[in-house]
């Protein structure tokens, strides 16, 4: 009997062997990926860890964008720009959804940091500072290079962390869109100003929603902001930057009569028809379409990073390069204080994970990208406005580049300028997003998806929010 | 045939036990009994990385104390609450009485079957986005259907809503698995001996009398595993939720087992510890739920 079982098992250990000698080797030999691996979006598994080869250095890096194909090109430009400048560098690039990616860091790095990547997504979040994930910048950037306002952002010295711990490529105003043939059909007459006063604006809103059109494309399917932004935008008018930023990241009390003026108003236009009947569902990709294509909203409030999505190619979700839509000023808030102001930020940047082997190199690539011709690259492929400064007769990249990077120069020229016309003259008031997670969540949950869909009221949405106030 | 294994016996055959067990406990050990310790003590402690390093701070029973005042615990917990006395008893309804219809080959059984199972074949996070389709208010088949037909009232932002996302949610999942149970109780039926019917039909019984009597009872056990499968599988029900609505919206459709993932790693609290504690104490309530369910039907198949 025992015999018997020896054998089995001998059997079972060399079939075993067999199997596993037929099965794919767990670490590829000879495949480094040196420019681009991409990652479905919404998937959150990390990917395989590529492994160096030939005594090359290799910088891993995440980022967001993997739906956006222009700022993926700017940034793969950059990339074989810069190993090609330093050919014993490997940099391995990953494109990620935002959520996913997110997800991805807090888990590798609360597991201790194995397989985390060098360079990294970063947006503004101050626990991953707080818990020493994030490696300061301050003295590794060339800042004089940026616009000023990029060191305001993802720095937290009330928090104790007074260094530089974000990188940031983009410059982001806060625009509001309108669809000039939709006005048109309803007869809305756009102000010479261009801006509609408070209660016109509401009156805009229920003309939409009376002819059967949404007041904003805007929907919360899968961002935790959108819902947000009408809130958001009469806040800012109404107390002006410093004010609104207090309020923003949970530093002040949201009982007061300014803040609930701006939640009263949000939720009166949103009675009048503001939002899309799939206002819960829609994804982000989904509203820029409802906007630009499908055409069922008067207007979209929407940042300056509408053109990583609206600017693609038609057959992968972008808009018409013919359609021109109009801007406009936020609606003037009675007794605002910054009614002539536009609210402005930042958006997805880069930092580099603490857990890293190779910061050196991480920050020589961070200030590689610093140059001013990549800031006018980013602005010239992307539509976006860029953090790094620039000379436009200088640096701006000539046609053959663009080309190459699948950019048609002068395509959008209309886009720029109804912006220079709207909005150029305007004061940028900065306001950058930091919030502690508490306030964040409560947040979301009264202003992204409470208050927008009638499910609490103004004073309810106060109590969240106030209950969770950073501290 | 009730032979028992000698001392001696044993010892010579240790080593092959060691062999064959020996992995499979490994493994066991490895990846259920010492996650499951860990957790319990994680759920004591406060995990946190702090300037770089992973901080482990005890606390007690803090993150207990700090769970009963957590109102999107308990949301979560009604939620799933409500879920799990709903849904098993929506899905054996369902399942006993589509695997009775098999059993007794109504026309097309063939197709039946396997038209009945194929949800269970689907992902989860599939599932979830084409019901998130399926209930869009504006252009979802549900709303095009009832709009269709002159029901317009009906048409209802059913993700949107405070009332009907939750009864959404159930559905979904309880469209999605109730194969897996019709599956199990049709396998039951097929082990009821055929002698046995027939004497209940000799002796005068009708169909249902037969149902009734005689196959429901015996097929008791079949469904008392089918009952605590189920209640398990809604207690710690996650992908549809975070697929079809994310545990929104405002934690309407929030499970314990979806908060346990935010507060672990999709909010930016980054401890560990307080979704720990909300594990274990969820183990223990399923634990206790299974313990009941067992105990109270058992007691009705004694027969």
């Amino acid at each position: 009997m025992i015999k018997k079982m020896y054998s089995l098992f001998a059997v079972m250990l060399v079939i075993a062997v067999i199997l596993s000698a037929c099965g794919t080797p767990a670490t590829p030999e000879t495949v480094i990926q040196t420019v681009e691996v991409e990652v479905p979006v919404e998937v959150t598994a990390a990917p395989e860890q590529p492994q160096a080869q030939d005594g090359k250095e290799l910088i891993v890096w995440w980022s967001h964008w993997a739906n956006e194909p222009a700022k993926k090109a700017m940034v793969e430009k950059v990339v074989a720009d810069y190993e090609a400048e330093h050919p014993n560098v490997d940099i391995v690039l990953t494109w990620w959804d935002k959520n996913p990616l997110k997800d991805a860091i807090r888990s590798t790095m609360t597991a201790g940091g194995e397989g985390a990547p060098d360079l990294v997504y970063f947006e503004n979040e101050v626990e991953w500072v707080e818990a020493g994930w994030m490696v300061d910048l301050a003295d590794a950037l060339p800042w004089e290079n940026f616009d000023p306002m990029a060191k305001l952002d993802g720095t937290y010295p009330d928090q104790g962390f007074p260094g530089n711990y974000k990188f940031n490529i983009s410059k982001v105003t806060n625009m509001l869109f309108y669809n000039k043939d939709i006005f048109a059909e309803l007869g809305i007459e756009v102000p010479a100003n261009d801006q509609f006063t408070q209660s016109e604006f509401l009156d805009v809103v229920q003309t939409c929603s009376d002819a059967g059109y949404a007041g904003v494309a805007d929907a919360i399917g899968n961002r935790p902001y959108p819902g947000v932004w009408p809130v958001q935008y009469a806040l800012f008018s109404l107390v002006g930057p410093q004010e609104f930023n207090l309020f923003n990241s949970g530093k002040k009390a949201w009982d007061t009569p300014e803040a609930k003026a701006a939640l009263e108003y949000s939720v009166s236009l949103r009675d009048a028809g503001l939002w899309p009947a799939s206002f819960s569902t829609m994804t982000i990709d989904e509203f820029h379409v409802y906007f630009h294509t499908q055409r069922k909203a008067c207007m979209f409030y929407i940042p300056t990073w509408y053109t990583g999505r609206g600017f693609k190619a038609e057959k992968d979700g972008g808009q018409d390069p013919n359609w021109q839509f109009g801007m406009l000023r936020y609606p003037a808030m009675d007794n605002g204080v910054a009614n002539n102001m536009l609210w402005a930020g930042t958006e997805s940047g880069f930092g580099i994970l603490s857990t890293s082997k190779h910061v050196e190199t991480s920050q020589d690539i961070l200030a590689y990208l610093a140059q001013p011709k990549y800031g006018a690259l980013w602005t010239a492929v992307t539509n976006s406005p860029s953090m790094i400064k620039y000379d436009a007769s200088k640096d701006w990249p000539d046609n053959d580049t663009l080309t190459a990077l699948n950019i048609t120069p002068g395509q959008w020229d209309w886009y720029w300028n109804e912006y220079d016309r709207v909005y150029g003259g305007m004061e940028l008031g900065i306001a950058p997003t930091a919030r502690c997670g508490d306030f964040d969540a409560a947040v979301v949950s009264a202003l992204n998806e409470g208050l927008p869909q009638g499910l609490v009221t103004v004073d309810e949405a106060v109590a969240m929010l106030d209950a969770a106030l950073c501290k | 045939m009730n032979r028992k294994v000698s001392r001696n016996q044993f010892k010579t055959r240790w080593l092959p036990i060691l062999l064959f067990v020996g992995p499979v406990m490994l493994y066991y050990i490895g990846f259920m009994i010492y996650p499951f310790l860990a957790t319990f003590y994680y759920s004591f402690n406060t995990i946190a990385p702090i300037k770089g390093e992973l901080t482990v701070t005890f606390v007690g029973l803090k993150n207990y104390i700090d769970l009963l005042g957590d109102p999107i615990f308990i949301q979560s917990v009604k939620n799933t609450l409500i879920w799990s006395i709903v849904g098993p008893v929506m899905e054996i309804l369902t399942a006993l009485t589509l695997a009775f219809l098999i059993y007794f080959k109504v026309p097309l059984h063939r197709f039946y079957r396997t038209a009945w199972f194929t949800p269970l074949l689907v992902s989860g996070v599939i599932v979830g986005l084409v019901f998130r389709w399926i209930f869009n208010y504006e252009w979802g088949l549900l709303n095009v259907s009832l709009r269709a037909v002159g029901l317009d009232d009906w048409a209802l932002n059913w993700l949107g809503r405070r009332d009907t996302p939750l009864m959404v949610v159930i559905f979904v999942h309880y469209w999605a698995t109730f194969g897996y149970s019709m599956v199990l109780l049709l396998a039951g039926l097929s082990a009821v001996p055929e002698e046995l019917l027939d004497a209940a039909r000799v002796d005068g019984a009708n169909r249902f009398q037969v149902i009734l009597k005689i196959m429901i009872p015996i097929l008791w056990p079949t469904m008392i595993t089918v009952l605590v499968l189920s209640f398990i599988g809604k207690m710690r029900a996650f992908h549809i939720v975070w697929a079809l609505t994310g545990g929104g919206p405002l934690h309407f459709t929030e499970t314990v087992a979806t908060y346990v993932q935010k507060r672990a790693f999709g909010w930016n609290t980054l401890d560990l510890g307080y979704p720990s504690a909300m594990s274990v104490l969820w183990f223990g309530v399923v634990m206790i739920g299974v313990g009941l369910i067992n105990r109270w039907l058992k007691r009705q198949v004694e027969y």
